[in-house]
This record gives structure tokens, sequence and C-alpha cells, in this order.
């Protein structure tokens, strides 16, 4: 498969966990975006037969807004505010264990690494025109920025 | 009868999820212990009854696979049922989580009623248990 249509891939997966699991949908358009505060990237790999790296690069509010939703509570409860990295850790967690086998079948056995975010030092581009990696989406106003690679993770991931 | 239940997952979120998720299901759950990792279950377990464990696969210091491994070693543990809660979907995975002795598998994200259909006949609940067992043979159930 063509890293271009694992992207596209990608891009259903997430969409359909964020559907499933926290009731929230994607759009392609961005609305009125949110775009300012702190941007966050969480990361995740897997490997056996095949290796992949995800990242979700998203802000601070959108993983607030994830955990309120998971959690079934109000964005401004403190809980969500605490839970929000986790949320987004456990989130893309489950993104992952779909992708791999929607990506490569149910037969292989993958391990999956833990899932870590870390601040970023500036918002990403999202109007990265490499769709062969790149995928930008928007969730209730909160762009959000799915990067999908093959292969083992780079150095310093 | 209410059932005692032990939630291991390294996820905060998902554990009080699985809470809620348990609450939703119309599961009679008594007390709902939680545990971020094998290591910590095993502390739990050591002074707790419990009736089943749902056990995440994938968590730091000590996994869903040692942990099970763990508890079928232990003669006072080995008989309590472990239903895997889990993001893994692969074949070979969910077969080897039998082998080792976990009564269920399920896959995340999941509904009230899938955990219900996995955690109803392991628990004994007859309403529920029938509504699994009429006609839904992919319960999750090994």
């Amino acid at each position: 498969m063509q890293q271009q249509q694992q992207t596209a891939t990608l891009t259903t997966v997430f969409s359909e966990v964020l559907a499933n699991l926290a009731f929230m949908f994607t759009d392609t358009e961005p609305g009125e975006p949110v775009l300012e505060g702190e941007w966050l990237e969480t990361m995740i790999s897997y490997h056996g037969p095949y290796q992949g790296t995800l990242r979700l690069r998203c802000t601070r509010a959108f993983t607030v807004l994830l955990a309120a939703n998971l959690l079934g509570i109000d964005p401004d409860d403190d809980e969500a505010e605490h839970g929000a990295d986790d949320a987004a850790k456990e989130f893309m967690n489950i993104v992952c264990g779909q992708l791999v086998t929607t990506l490569h079948g149910t037969d292989p056995v993958f391990n999956l690494s833990i899932p870590r975010s870390t601040p970023l030092a500036e918002p990403p581009d999202l109007y990265s025109e490499d769709v062969s990696t790149t995928s930008t989406l928007w969730v209730e106003g909160h762009p959000v920025q799915l990067v999908y690679a093959a292969g083992p993770p780079t150095a310093g991931a | 009868m209410s059932h005692n239940v032990l939630i291991v997952d390294d996820s905060a979120t998902i554990r009080q999820m699985v809470r809620k998720v348990m609450q939703m299901a119309g599961l009679d759950v008594g007390e709902v212990y939680e545990a971020a990792n094998g290591i910590e279950a095993l502390a739990q377990l050591a002074d707790r009854d419990v009736d089943v464990i749902l056990v995440d696969i994938n968590m730091p210091t000590m996994n869903g696979i040692q942990l099970l491994t763990r508890m079928k070693q232990n003669a006072r543990l080995k008989d309590i049922p472990i239903v895997i809660a889990s993001t893994e979907g692969s074949k070979q995975r969910i077969d080897q989580m039998k082998e080792f002795g976990a009564s269920g598998y399920v896959r995340k994200p999941f509904q009230p009623e899938q955990l219900r259909d996995v955690l109803a006949p392991i628990l004994g609940v007859s309403s529920h248990a029938a509504a699994a067992a009429d006609g839904n043979a992919d319960d999750g159930l090994f």
C-alpha cells in the first residue's frame, strides 16, 4: 500500500475511533478554527513484521475537550484538564491498535509502544501539501494533524 | 449479588470510562478497584477478593501478558476470571491470551453491550447471559 493510501486509511480510522469512543466528528473544512494556545504532539509506534509511527498534533484545548467527551463531563471540569494528556495518549493507543489491523490484517502480531506527549515549540504547518504523510482535520473547530510514517521511528522520536 | 471488579489499565481515563460503561451495561457491580499496571494489580489482589479482572495488554512496568502468567502460577489467584480489554486485534495475540488462561477478550473501543456480553456470563448474570448467548456468537468469550 502506498504511503498516501496509508495516510488516508489513518484518517478514516482516526475519524471512526473518535466517533465511536468520544462521539466527536471530523471535518475537512476549518469553520472557525481555534488555533491559539499550547500545541502538543502525541506519538506512538508499532513494530512486528511491519513498523510505523503515528503522531497526533493538536492544541491542549483539543485534548481537554477529548478528555471531557471520553469521561462524559463538562470541558470546564477540572477532571477534563487533569486527564487531558492521558486521554490523548490512550486515544492514540486505540487508533494505533485499529490501524495496524486495518493496514496489515489480523494475522501478524504487533507490539505497540507506550504513547508519549511532548509540547511543540510552534504550531505545525496545517496547510502542508505533503499528503503522503500528513492529514489535517478539524474537530469542533479544533485543528488536528495526523502524521504517519511507515518504518521504524526516526532518530529523536 | 454484586460483583467486585479490578480494572488494570495504565490510563486513568480508561479506568474511569470502564467504570461508567459497566454501570451503563446494567451489570451489578460492587467494589471497583483500579491498578495502573501488573505490579499494582498483584498488590491489590494480595488483600482483596475480586470476581473478575479487566486487563489491558500494553502497560509499562508489568504488562497484561506478564500479569496473566503470574496469576496463573499463583494458587490463590489462578481461578479468578481475567478478561483482556485491549486495542490489539491480532488473532495470534487473542489465541495466546486464551492459551494463557484468559476467560474473554473485548477490543477497545467497546460499547457497553459488548462489555456486558463478555462479563455477564462470567459473573453468572442470567438475563444478560441469555441475551449474549441468544444469537450472538461473537461475544468475546473463550
